[in-house]
């Protein structure tokens, strides 16, 4: 076998990059674009239309704060757990995919927690720009959390069944883990775009 | 006994780095959300506010790009890959912030629309 077909057979391609790694990298350079064209819509709305809606009565900056602490420290986890898996430790593995579970699901209960508050509150999706542009980038964040979430469960109950290797489910392990650090990196930048800048 | 470490103790190393580096990160990203917090409350110019947290901000995205993601770490093809639609949304989003400004838009228009 040629070493070139040896490296398909591994997931490689000629440039020595898993191709899994690679098409990874390049939707969450496409989920950039996505995201990046949500945040613009909602700040142009809300340039234009300054006096629409006053959120600072109804934001609650230490409750997004404390989400946001959350999404940090599940990332640590998550490097943690990628790094155990690349040892092949499969115990520490579990042990920190379950801590990144716990996190996400705290951080998705905040959000549902202060999405009902808002609601109460008589803003909705539906009760002018500042609502629909709001809950529609906050709303995509909290699905991809989401999906996150359940990517990881089902990682965690696949390590109890003896399938997973050190070697070929690090690559794996690896990809759920840039994909829930990049839900951490959107996550940074909403705070910021969204939140904090509405309180100077 | 020879200078040289073998590649299991290289690894390991390695691995002992990364862990010390994703601890320092972690307490580093925990404590500059808390500055961002107190931040928005201090009687400070906005516009040095606004920068101040915009550059906050800046660094923990590329920390966690940088050493949580790896990048640092991985081939540059990965940055490549990732950057390219980094720069296209960045770009998008700060075009559309001037070419949207509210002295450009005919707000006439839009009502009568």
């Amino acid at each position: 076998m040629s070493d070139d077909a040896h490296n398909n057979d591994d997931g490689h391609h000629s440039l020595m990059v898993n191709n899994k790694k690679l098409l990874m990298w390049l939707f969450l350079g496409s989920d950039c674009m996505f995201f990046g064209t949500m945040i613009s819509t909602h700040l142009i709305y809300r340039k234009l239309y300054p006096e629409s809606y006053d959120p600072t009565s109804l934001f609650s900056l230490e409750l997004t704060s404390f989400s946001t602490f959350i999404l940090l420290m599940s990332s640590f986890l998550m490097a943690l757990a990628v790094s155990a898996m690349h040892k092949g430790d499969i115990k520490s593995f579990r042990r920190n995919t379950i801590g990144v579970i716990f996190f996400g699901l705290i951080f998705l209960g905040c959000q549902v927690y202060e999405f009902t508050e808002f609601v109460h509150a008589g803003l909705t999706l539906s009760s002018g720009t500042f609502g629909s542009t709001f809950y529609m980038l906050t709303g995509t964040h909290g699905v991809h959390v989401a999906i996150g979430v359940f990517w990881l469960i089902c990682m965690y109950f696949y390590s109890f069944t003896g399938k997973m290797d050190a070697h070929q489910s690090a690559v794996d392990v690896e990809i759920a883990g840039l994909y829930w650090h990049f839900v951490d990196i959107v996550w940074i930048i909403i705070f910021t775009a969204i939140y904090l800048i509405e309180f100077i | 006994m020879s200078d040289a470490h073998s590649p299991s103790e290289t690894d390991h190393n390695g691995e002992a780095q990364k862990y010390h580096a994703f601890i320092n990160l972690a307490l580093a990203l925990a404590a500059i959300t808390g500055v961002e917090l107190v931040l928005v409350y201090l009687p400070i110019n906005q516009a040095v506010i606004f920068t101040v947290l915009i550059a906050l901000s800046l660094f923990k995205f590329i920390s966690v790009i940088a050493w949580f993601m790896h990048l640092i770490y991985d081939r540059l093809l990965l940055t490549l890959a990732f950057g390219t639609g980094l720069v296209i949304a960045t770009g998008t989003v700060i075009a559309l912030m001037f070419i949207l400004d509210r002295s450009y838009v005919d707000f006439e228009a839009i009502t009568a629309f």
